[in-house]
């Protein structure tokens, strides 16, 4: 391999797992709501648009940094998911009806009233939040003289990245350790027999629809740094979100977190050797082949693994 | 009581009077625009301009004495809602002249309609070659086709940057493959080796790995297609991982409108993009019209602005010379138009396998000190080019 040829190499991986680190906190969100759900949630991605416009206001308008605008952001969801939760689609859930499908039906159309608001209040204007740092990288060059090679590491990407990965380790302290996790945990697992240990079922529901959200807005908060918002920006980040989630297996954290990871470095690695234009028919050839051969996903492969089948 | 009646009856009287003595003396034109979605700052840019022009030609007494009463329609950069709206406009409404649009993609399913129902249209900016390619009677364009859109840039490269080697980047749309692949004619007509020619998807948010290949190929020149936000972004990273060319340039769209200095900032300096169209251009009304827009709205409009703006005139033009407003009256009028407008001399001609195609001369724009500045053909240069241009490592 010539040095040109490991350059590429190594950059298109360091892209892969800076992307797919975020990828996976947008996952994890997805998959914490469906593991105690039931339900896809395909209002995702607006969720994460509505955490992006919080980050975009508070720095056109408060000169609030992105990056500290999760404090407000996330809240902010957490509040906003559950309301969702507890005052639409709870009162759905008791409702019986032909669909059993109706509470996914019910995001949608939450999402939708969230894109039509946002496009309402913002109209469909691009916005950006032109941080000082957007362009800033470190050069491999700069620390080592004689480098063989370039490569670069984009500052922004790389704090969005270290977030990521510091709100992952909360929420899996969270998850296992506290009560309140546990009980989410049980509540995934086997709902009436949390309901029998005396979990507070529908709370937990709440809290975890709230949780999700929040999740998500952060993540909405890294990813403005390096993109940009219109209020139709949802629905790319809900497909992703399912990807992941059905890559990961459904309800999993840390196969939401692998599949996030294979999932940027894919999109990545297609993009170099394969071309960009094919990175949405490999996201789906993924999709499909997960489904085919690995049904219970990553998930599912740790498992087996664990238990020595 | 009776008195009361009466005077509703009046009142009401009054009314349908009045209503009826307005629509006598109002031309309705809708016009389909995208206003929400991906495009939708284009659409804005073009909204604005149309009604600015509305309000002129209003003015200065209308058309044959009827005032034109503009209104728009959201496509959303969709061409299936382009098309509903055309076919509701033709048979519900009977507009018998449609202006608008603005993707490739949106301008092909609208001229379908309009050809099939015999009405004529006027596309404003929507550069897919293929849509006065089809032996329409009923479409027109008054924009530059995407086979000519880098003719001055083309004529600069072969002039001034005299490249050996050129990679090509382009949005996976009508408007980015077509111009992609113009780019690759014109390249190999000059000699100059295309070392790369990919595909984006629209919406992508990490262009690295693309754009490690890139550099890895070390062409002389990057040239990009694509609409606003992917330019941005694109140049962004490029700065990001040192990528070095000679020249960095864009196809028209996303690399020339204000937002790209805005949201690129300095990794857009120095770069060049084809035009079809700058306020720095010469031709009567054009200042008028950059200076007017700049005080209502801040910013100085793009092409697509002039375009919208100058649009209204052409079909205003052909309207006052009509012998009637019927399609086939309107449409016999387009086509002898021959007007001067602010973005450019307008005249449909059929050549070079395009019908009712009007051939403007494009220009070539550079970013300097973070703004756009004419750059060629020579004689409408703004300012002179600065070529070559510093290495990344240079500038911090």
């Amino acid at each position: 391999m010539t040095a040109v040829q490991t350059e590429v190499l190594l950059q298109t991986l360091i892209s892969g797992i800076l992307l797919g680190g975020l990828y996976a906190l947008i996952g994890i969100g997805m998959t914490i709501i469906m593991g105690v759900m039931k339900i896809i949630n395909l209002a995702h991605g607006e969720l994460m648009m509505v955490g992006m416009y919080i980050a975009y206001v508070l720095y056109a308008y408060f000169h609030i940094d992105p990056y500290l605008s999760i404090l407000i952001a996330a809240p902010a969801l957490f509040l906003l998911g559950m309301a969702l939760q507890k005052y639409l689609i709870n009162p759905v859930v008791k409702v019986d009806s032909i669909l059993p499908e109706n509470q996914v039906i019910l995001t949608v159309g939450i999402g939708m009233v969230l894109a039509n608001l946002a496009t309402i209040i913002f109209k469909s204007d691009y916005l950006q939040t032109p941080v000082s740092y957007g362009t800033k990288a470190w050069y491999l060059s700069d620390l080592w003289k004689q480098a063989p090679i370039e490569l670069s590491l984009s500052f922004p990407w790389s704090v969005s990245f270290v977030v990521a990965l510091l709100i992952t380790a909360c929420l899996w302290f969270f998850l296992a350790k506290t009560d309140m996790g546990k009980s989410i945990r049980a509540t995934a697992q086997d709902k009436d027999a949390a309901l029998l240990m005396g979990v507070n079922v529908g709370r937990m529901r709440v809290i975890t629809f709230g949780l999700g959200s929040a999740l998500v807005g952060s993540a909405g908060c890294l990813f403005i740094p390096i993109y940009y918002i219109y209020p139709d920006i949802g629905g790319q980040f809900t497909l992703i979100a399912f990807v992941i989630t059905i890559l990961g297996g459904l309800g999993s954290t840390v196969g939401a977190i692998i599949g996030g990871l294979i999932l940027g470095l894919f999109e990545s690695l297609t993009a170099t050797y394969i071309g960009m234009g094919w990175a949405p028919v490999g996201r789906f050839v993924i999709f499909v082949a997960v489904l085919i051969f690995i049904p219970g996903g990553v998930a599912s492969l740790l498992k087996s693994r664990k238990f020595g089948k | 009581m009776k008195r009361l009646a009466l005077a509703i009856a009046v009142m009401f009287a009054c009314f349908v009077f009045s209503t009826t003595l307005l629509a006598a003396d109002t031309l309705d034109l809708t016009i389909p625009l995208p206003l929400t979605g991906k495009q939708a700052k284009f659409g804005e840019i073009m909204k604005r301009s149309y009604e600015m022009a509305a309000e002129e030609i209003n003015a200065k007494g209308g058309i044959k004495s009827k005032k034109l009463a503009l209104s728009f329609e959201d496509s959303s950069g969709k061409p299936e809602t382009a098309r509903a709206i055309v076919e509701k406009l033709i048979d519900v409404k009977k507009q018998p002249v449609i202006v608008g649009e603005y993707t490739s993609a949106c301008a092909k399913a609208v001229a379908a309609v309009a050809e099939e129902r015999k009405t004529p249209y006027l596309v404003v900016a929507s550069a897919d070659d293929a849509i006065t390619q089809q032996n329409y009677k009923y479409v027109f364009r008054q924009n530059q086709v995407n086979a000519h859109y880098a003719d001055a840039f083309v004529s600069f490269l072969q002039e001034v940057v005299k490249p050996k080697t050129i990679a090509v980047l382009y949005e996976s749309s009508a408007f980015g493959t077509s111009g992609a692949d113009a780019m690759e004619k014109d390249a190999k007509a000059l000699g100059i080796q295309v070392v790369l020619k990919e595909k984006f998807e629209t919406g992508a948010i990490d262009f690295k790995p693309l754009l490690s290949k890139v550099k890895a190929a070390q062409p002389d020149v990057v040239y990009t297609v694509s609409y606003a936000n992917e330019a941005q972004l694109i140049m962004k990273q490029i700065k990001e991982i040192r990528l070095e060319a000679k020249l960095f340039a864009g196809g028209a769209a996303g690399f020339a409108i204000p937002e790209f200095i805005d949201g690129a900032k300095d990794a857009a300096e120095y770069v060049i993009s084809a035009t079809l169209w700058t306020p720095q251009v010469k031709y009567p009304g054009a200042k008028e019209f950059a200076n007017k827009y700049k005080a209502k709205h801040g910013d100085f409009p793009s092409y697509h602005g002039a375009s919208a703006y100058s649009a209204l005139y052409v079909t205003a033009d052909a309207l006052n010379r009509a012998k009637d407003w019927t399609q086939d009256g309107i449409r016999d009028a387009l086509k002898a138009t021959n007007l001067m407008t602010a973005f450019a001399p307008v005249k449909f001609e059929d050549k070079e396998g395009y019908q009712n195609q009007n051939f403007a001369e494009t220009l070539a724009i550079q970013v300097l000190k973070g703004e756009f500045e004419t750059i060629w053909p020579k004689n409408q240069a703004s300012k002179p080019y600065v070529f070559p241009v510093p290495t990344w490592k240079e500038r911090r």
